[in-house]
Parts: structure tokens; sequence; C-alpha cells
């Protein structure tokens, strides 16, 4: 059972880091224009969260397009 | 209030309350492991690191808690409250090289997984520790100003609640295992007295509160009697309780608006605030309200609801019924 726990967060994670690193260059301009023209400082500062909570980011990104 | 995000909003105001953290947080762990170390020279540098980190994070969050109901029983410590978020991201720093450490530590040498022998230790108050962790994890990883956007400041505020969840975590986290091997009382003693301070302080502001919300003003026709209007300090506010919602009242410049006392960002009392530029400004962030259409000056976009006003014989009247977020009202001229 842990160890199911734990290969499912490091799935997880691993999927959200790779979501990140694709909305942070794409999706996020489109889901909040604030973000647009925002440096690396700005997204590496959200990234952490993004990676966390990329379900809901993906689904709100999907509404957008 | 931006209309491009920035990665830090400094000014100088901010500039000096991080180096205050920096250097404090720099001597409560520089005194705590120079004191440990004398006191107990076999402790290894892990060890050090491990429970001044632990003590360090634990002792901000109090701090962190405490604010909150201080700056709403004096506004001396608004200051304090202004940046309270990098407080709360440095003592999740804080907690999660205490969490990395004792990991590394206790269950990263063997031959079984360090997260699997984490989530199948005998010892609970670990599991406590981890639990807190994660919630405060996604309080800090949400704390910039684009996931009170993405989020909702709704939702934003009610995840950043979890603070009081992530609290109590930490008193079992503590209970179950510091203080079990713990054979000082003293160690005991000042988390208790920890507990009481933070929940004392929040009764005491609760029940302030509590008695704001309860002295209903007189009503004549559908309109609420708020008092003189001479009686309200100039760009300042008298809140009112209409409605079951808290409604700000300012004077300025002869005149009288009344907007909503919660401010759009994160739920800050407008009417402690003052009006800055002809801008009603919340204390806690700096947001900006026109006080005749509570709408925000361009090119932002935020928005409260405006209430219309009366003013007879020098005494204000309020309909208390709100009209949309950035409707413009009429003030109300004070003879």
């Amino acid at each position: 059972m842990a160890g199911a726990i734990a290969a499912a967060a490091g799935v997880y994670l691993a999927i959200g880091l790779a979501f990140a690193a694709i909305f942070l260059t794409r999706g996020i301009v489109k889901l909040d224009t604030r973000a647009a023209g925002v440096g690396w400082a700005f997204r590496l500062i959200v990234l952490p969260g993004v990676a966390a909570l990329w379900p809901l980011l993906w689904s709100k990104w999907r509404r957008v397009r | 209030m931006s209309v491009q995000y920035k990665a830090v909003y400094w000014n100088p105001a901010k500039r000096r309350y991080d180096v205050a953290i920096a250097l404090g947080v720099l001597l409560f762990l520089g005194v705590f492991i120079g004191l440990t170390a004398a006191r107990n020279p076999s402790a290894t540098a892990e060890t050090l690191v491990i429970r001044g980190t632990s003590l360090t994070a634990f002792f901000l969050l109090h701090v962190i808690l405490s604010i909150g109901p201080l700056a709403r029983l004096n506004t001396a410590f608004l200051p304090l409250l202004y940046n309270r978020r990098h407080l709360g991201v440095t003592m999740f720093l804080l907690a999660l090289t205490h969490a990395v450490f004792a990991i590394v530590q206790f269950h990263a040498l063997g031959d079984v997984n360090s997260l699997v022998s984490l989530l199948t230790t005998h010892a609970p108050f670990e599991l406590f520790g981890l639990a807190a962790l994660i919630v405060l994890f996604f309080m800090a990883a949400t704390s910039h100003d684009f996931w009170l956007n993405a989020l909702s400041p709704r939702v934003w505020k009610t995840l950043h609640m979890g603070v009081y969840f992530a609290y109590a975590l930490l008193i079992a986290h503590v209970a179950f295992g510091a203080l079990r091997a713990e054979t000082n009382p003293a160690l005991t003693a000042v988390c208790a007295m920890g507990a009481a301070t933070v929940t004392g302080l929040h009764l005491a502001a609760g029940w302030r509160e509590r008695r704001l919300d309860e002295r209903t003003p007189e009503s004549t026709a559908g309109l609420i009697e708020v008092g003189r209007a001479l009686d309200i300090p100039e760009k300042r506010a008298r809140i009112v309780s209409a409605g079951g919602e808290r409604v700000a009242i300012f004077r300025y410049d002869g005149k009288i608006s009344a907007i909503s006392n919660v401010c759009q960002h994160q739920n800050g009392p407008l009417g402690e605030g003052r009006i800055v530029d002809g801008c009603v400004t919340c204390p806690w962030h700096g947001y900006q309200y026109l006080p005749e259409s509570g709408a925000s000056p361009p090119p932002f976009l935020e928005k409260v609801a405006t209430y219309r006003t009366r003013v007879a014989g020098g005494v204000v009247y309020l309909d208390p019924r709100p009209c949309a977020p950035g409707t413009p009202v009429e003030p109300s001229r004070i003879e």
C-alpha cells in the first residue's frame, strides 16, 4: 500500500512537472493576460504550484482553448 | 494590484520587512544552535539543523497566526500583516529543511525507498508532520497573486485557512514527537503558552468583531442611521453591519461615500484603511478603490459593491441594499 502511494505520488509529480514546462511557456498567458511578458523568476515562483495543481490548470486551460 | 505580474512586488518597506525576517531567522537559529551545541557537544550537525529549523519554523508559525488577530485588535500591528505571505514562505522553507534532514537521517539510509519508509513508520508523529508539510506546501506554492486569480479569491482564501489545520497537525507532531522524548517540562510549558497565546488572541479578536456586528444601528424608513458625519475622521471610515454585510462609510473632502468593507484581493477590511490619492486604500496590501464607484482606478479591474447614503442635519444615513460592484453612486454632501 505504501509502495503504491509512493509510486502514484511520483507519477503525479512527473506529469505535473512535464505539464508545468508546457503550461509556463504557452498556457499561462492564455489563462491570465497579466502573465504576458513576465520574466522567468515569476514562472519559477509559480512552478511548484503548477506542478502540484496541474489537473485544475489543465482543465481551465482546455476550457479557455 | 497590477496589470502585469512581477516575481515579487518589492518596495523599500517590503525590503526592510524581508531583511528583518532573514536577520530574525538567522539570529534565532544561531542562538539555538549555539546554545544546544554548548550544552550537548556530542550533537551532530544534522541533529542541530533538524532541531533548529523545526523550532524556528514552529515559532514563526505562532507569529504568523498571531499577526491577524493582533492587527484586528490594534492597527499598530498592520505593517506586520502587510507582507505576511513572505513570513509564511520562510516558515515553509524552514519546515522543508527540517523534513529533508529528518528523512535523510532517519529514512534514507536503509534499503527501502525513503518515502515508503516514512509512510510505514512506527512513529505516527512523523505522519502528522508530513501531513502538515503538505498543507504548508500548498499554501506556500499558491502564495503569489497569480493563484488568487487562477483559483478565485474564495477558493484561495479557503485553501489558506488550511494554516489552522496545519497548526493542529503540528501540535500533534510536536506532542507525540519532541515532547514525549523530552524530560525537561520547560518545552511542554512553552508549547502550551504558544497555543494559549494563539487561541486567546483569536478569541479576543473574534469577540471584538462580534460586538461590531451586533451593534445594529437604528433604522428609519429603510435607512440605517450611521451617526454624525463629522464624527467620522477625515479620509477615514466608520464600519457598520448592514443586512449581514459590513459597509465602510468614508468621509472625505466634505463628502460621504459607502462601499463594501471587503477588499476583492484577500478580504481585507477596507474600512480600516484610509483615502490616499483619492482612493480607498486597503490596509492589508494597498489595493485601491474609488469611493464613488467602488471600482479600482483604470487600468485595474477590481470592483466592490457601493451603497447609497444621505446626510440630513449632519447625520449620515445608509441604504443597506448594495448596488452591483463598481456602480457609481453620487456622494452625499455634508451640509
